[in-house]
């Protein structure tokens, strides 16, 4: 997977109605999104797709 | 007892000498908010109310005349992060779009108030909770233990306030971490309860999937104290715990229990040296308390930071969506950049997010059938100077300097456990160390046990930071 380059990333931001005040602010989130894309994408491991992501709540709702 | 003296004592002692009426609570208020005033060059405050203080402090003085002394908290002077809503007093969050005075108290304050508690005012914290705030609209928080140091986001203030003693003890909010850093770099005592043991009803919302509320203070004993004023199901948020709990009795010694210390958290330069060393010395208190201590294993540790950070910036996106589109400019840049890269986190990514955080919980809860507690330090490193830029300048530094400075918490806030972190000592500058303990869910009793026994060997929890 490659990275997204910087206008890549503000054409998404302005899909959602967002607007970047200047360049380095755009720098910046383009380094934090392709840093995060680049590691999830890589952490791949086989048990991963039986969790079931929600699961942390069960004790609460038991008691109700 | 002179209230000059009384105000750097522990929540637990000045509840008793408020009750046995040796110390006023008029008294102890005005004394912390003289000292308050006096060091407001840290920013641990955002607003300070005096008036109010001062007439639940003179109410708290007529009820004890008169004998009524069932309230734990009676009269004890308490400050909150401007987080949580306190009736008739300005909520910021921290932030130049938020100013709006709250109509009625969180559940979180309400109970402190049922306790007794004075609530002091609102203390300053990073921009709506989140970590990596460089400009701060009330004030940049100063470390009290060196003014040039960042006091930990993002209950800085209530860290600071706590340290200096401007008040008895704080509730802070903790998300990935919030309670906790400002604690282990401030030197104080804090605690992230069990998720769902704490409403958060009335407080300004990060991620709801971690959010938590919990004090801050000078000893476990503190920390334990109003933890149990808080604590409880509340009809008013639905995912607040209904589990009883029962009141922290401290015991004798830590025999029969088994601590597991997280290697990752400390080997191949996950904490720097000093860091790694306070948490083995504290190490060595528990085996001497009666504590066996085995070595555990977390493989998915050192991704921690970026999987509970995803979650949260996605989930903090979604909340301040508005606010990004309509006033992107009053926002501080370093909260505007990471909520904007989470409005690009695309579902796929957050689904998977939410599996790695579910095989965290897993593998937390498997290293907790075999042992009572787990532990890391609390922070990877001692307290930073205070940074006037994020220093982001590439991937490599994001995973670094953001993400991978954030694992040490967030792998406890990713399985919802109870997390407590204490001070283990000073580094070579002076800065103070710090070891977490966490144990099984709604087992508080058991973390503070550890927590406790551990202060009663050592006089790390009683030191003050040097300010004149």
């Amino acid at each position: 997977m490659r990275d997204l380059i910087p206008d890549e990333v503000n054409v998404q931001l302005e899909s959602q109605g967002l607007r970047v005040l200047d360049e380095e602010d755009l720098a910046e989130i383009a380094h934090r999104i392709n840093a995060l894309r680049e590691t999830i994408q890589a952490l791949e491991m086989p048990d991963l797709d039986g969790q079931e992501p929600l699961n942390i709540y069960e004790d609460a709702e038991a008691q109700s | 007892v002179k209230s000059d003296d009384a105000l750097l004592r522990s929540s637990t002692v000045l509840a008793a000498l408020l009750q046995s009426g040796e110390l006023s609570a008029v008294d102890l208020t005005s004394a912390y908010i003289e000292r308050a005033k006096k060091h407001a060059r840290l920013n641990a405050y955002i607003t300070l109310d005096e008036g109010g203080a001062f007439a639940q402090a003179e109410a708290a003085d007529r009820e004890i005349k008169l004998g009524r002394k069932e309230r734990p908290l009676l009269g004890l002077p308490i400050a909150v992060k401007d987080q949580l809503d306190v009736a008739g007093l300005r909520t910021t969050a921290g932030s130049k779009l938020v100013d709006y005075v709250a109509e009625e108290d969180s559940t979180a304050v309400s109970r402190l108030r049922q306790a007794g508690a004075v609530i002091l005012g609102k203390l300053n914290m990073s921009e709506f909770a989140l970590g990596g705030s460089i400009s701060h609209p009330f004030g940049v928080p100063h470390n009290p233990w060196d003014e040039t140091r960042q006091a930990g986001q993002s209950s800085s203030g209530s860290g600071i306030a706590v340290a200096a003693s401007l008040c008895a003890a704080a509730l802070g909010g903790d998300t990935a971490g919030s309670i906790r850093g400002p604690a282990a770099w401030c030197g104080v005592t804090g605690l992230r309860p069990t998720w769902g043991r704490v409403s958060r009803q009335g407080t300004w919302p990060l991620a709801w999937f971690f959010d938590t509320i919990g004090p801050l203070a000078r000893s476990v004993q503190d920390c334990a104290m109003l933890f149990e004023a808080i604590a409880g199901q509340d009809p008013k948020e639905p995912s607040s715990s209904r589990r009883p709990f029962r009141p922290f009795v401290p015991g004798d010694g830590l025999k029969g229990l088994r601590v597991g210390l997280v290697r990752q958290s400390i080997d191949d330069g996950a904490s720097t040296d000093e860091v790694a060393e306070g948490l083995v010395h504290a190490l060595d208190v528990l085996k001497e308390a009666g504590a066996s201590v085995v070595d555990v294993s977390l493989s998915l540790f050192e991704h921690c930071g970026l999987v509970c950070g995803g979650l949260s910036d996605a989930e903090g996106a979604y909340v301040h969506r508005h606010r990004l589109r309509e006033r992107p400019e009053d926002f501080d840049f370093g909260s505007r950049r990471r909520l904007m890269a989470g409005m690009l986190i695309t579902a796929q990514e957050y689904a998977k997010l939410s599996r790695l955080r579910m095989l965290v919980r897993r593998d937390v809860m498997d290293l907790l059938a075999d042992v009572d507690v787990l532990v890391t330090p609390t922070q990877a490193e001692v307290a930073p100077k205070i940074a006037t830029a994020t220093g982001l300048t590439s991937k490599e530094a994001v995973l670094r300097q953001f993400f991978g400075s954030r694992a040490h918490r967030a792998v406890f806030s990713l399985a919802g456990v109870p997390a407590l972190s204490v001070p283990v000592g000073f580094s070579s500058e002076h800065l103070p160390l710090s070891m977490q303990i966490a144990g099984r869910p709604y087992e508080e009793n058991t973390v503070f046990q550890i927590g406790h026994a551990y202060q009663q060997l050592t006089d790390w929890h009683n030191q003050r930071p040097p300010l004149e």
